[in-house]
């Protein structure tokens, strides 16, 4: 099931889903991420983009984003 | 049109009786203008002391005792002050007004019940069949009668397991031992049968809605419990929007006919996208206040349906309300105490 979709989030990274009442902090990273995840960016267009917002080799861009899609796999959000 | 409106469950209390809240919702729909009558048990409920939402407030026999009493303590007030409608929120006066509804009504006093045979849909031994009606599920159980029956029952349904009552208590029991002292202590209160259920884990979310008694709902929301006191009472909560929860709601009010005020108990396993139906409850519950802070006011529309006055379509609510419940204090003269006692009135 993708929540992505019907996610309310802020600018601080508060995020209210409002199917099951549930909500969640994300740092800034998790933030970029997830704001293009819901425009329906692919995996290798987000890490582009990490790698020239933050100015980050590709391995730890990789490996952050990685770490962070397993975390929304993990609260169902993807 | 300056309506009489009778509302009991004015205990707002940490138990807090649903009635203030109730009281509230009609006094914001400025239309009805009404005048909330406050229908208590006890000179110490506090409604009885909240002149801004309770404009008179009476003393009444307890719906236990005889019922004409009762009935004449309604005609009672009828005539010396007004009382156009009533509104009972209590479990134990619900039998008393169902049974009364038609005769309440030719004497000028108006309810919107469910039906007898509406309101038996509570006890807990009939959620299967509800729960399968409106496209949810119930937590595996089994009504038992007998020691031998429980033990067969927990074999089944495994450990921990909960044992309720049919209309109230809740226990779960973590060992057999435990199960048997609870089931002990239910047939002790209530008496048999003793219903066993599966635990199941998920969200504990809840819908408060009203039907009109032709299938169409006079308005519902879906809330999430966030924070709840030991007793299990909402002390703070969070409007959402589940389809498939409002959705069963719906047709709870389609399939039955439902007429009234009522709230649906659920958890919300997640993980397998399951509902299930835990308890339906056949009156407004303490924080339906929620409901109207977010737009839909299902108190004002079920009096506007029973006077025939225009009822509000609510399509809509906002999710990701919260709801905060708080205890508050003031201070007043002894007078009001005083007539309460000595006149059962103020
Ligand atoms: N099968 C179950 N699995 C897990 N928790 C349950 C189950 N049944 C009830 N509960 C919990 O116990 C509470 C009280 O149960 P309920 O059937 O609503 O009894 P009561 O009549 O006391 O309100 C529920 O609100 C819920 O938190
Ligand atoms: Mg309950």
């Amino acid at each position: 099931m993708n929540r992505l979709h019907q996610l309310a989030i802020n600018d601080e990274g508060f995020i209210f889903d409002p199917l099951t009442g549930e909500n969640f902090t994300v740092n800034r990273t998790g933030l970029f991420i997830i704001n293009r995840l819901k425009e329906g960016k692919k995996e290798e267009e987000i890490l582009q983009e990490l790698i020239d917002e933050f100015n980050v080799s590709r391995e730890v861009a990789e490996r952050d984003l990685i770490d962070f899609l397993e975390k929304l796999k993990s609260y169902r959000i993807i | 049109m300056k309506l009489k409106i009778g509302i009991s469950g004015i205990n707002a209390v940490d138990n807090p009786g649903p009635g203030v809240g109730v009281a509230k919702s009609i006094k914001e729909d400025k239309e009805l203008s009404a005048k909330i009558v406050g229908l208590s048990y006890d000179a110490m409920e506090p409604g009885n002391y909240m002149k801004w939402i309770i404009d008179k407030s009476y003393i009444l026999p307890y719906p236990s005792a005889d019922h004409n009493t009762y009935l004449n303590r309604l005609y009672y007030i009828r005539e010396n002050y007004g009382l156009d409608f009533v509104m009972p929120v209590l479990d134990a006066e619900l039998p008393l007004y169902l049974k009364y509804q038609k005769e309440l009504e030719k004497n000028g006093i108006k309810t919107f019940l469910p039906t007898l045979e509406q309101f038996k849909l509570r006890e807990k031994d009939k959620l299967e069949e509800v729960a399968k009606n409106i496209g949810i599920e119930t937590p595996k159980s089994e009504v038992v009668n007998s020691y031998d029956e429980l033990v067969k029952a927990v074999e089944k349904l495994g450990l921990p397991v909960m044992v309720k009552g049919v209309f109230y208590k809740a226990y779960r029991a973590y060992t057999v031992q435990e199960a048997v002292s609870f089931f002990n202590k239910i047939v002790a209160e209530w008496g048999y049968p003793v219903i066993l259920q599966q635990v199941v884990s998920g969200e504990e979310m809840n819908v408060v809605a009203a039907g009109d008694g032709e299938g169409n709902s006079l308005g519902m929301i879906a809330i999430k419990k966030m924070w709840i006191t030991e007793l299990g009472k909402i002390w703070t909560g969070i409007t959402i929007k589940n389809d498939n929860l409002l959705n069963s709601a719906k047709r709870f009010i389609e399939v039955y006919g439902w007429k009234g005020a009522f709230e649906l108990e659920c958890i919300v396993d997640l993980n397998n996208n399951k509902i299930y139906l835990i308890e339906i409850n056949p009156r407004f519950p303490a924080w339906s206040y929620f409901s109207t802070g977010v737009g839909v006011n299902i108190a004002s529309n079920i009096v506007r349906k029973a006077f025939d006055l225009p009822v509000k379509e609510y399509r809509d609510y906002p999710a990701g309300k919260l709801y905060i419940r708080y205890t508050d204090d003031f201070v007043v003269g002894i007078e009001t105490f005083q007539k309460l006692i000595t006149l059962g009135e103020n």
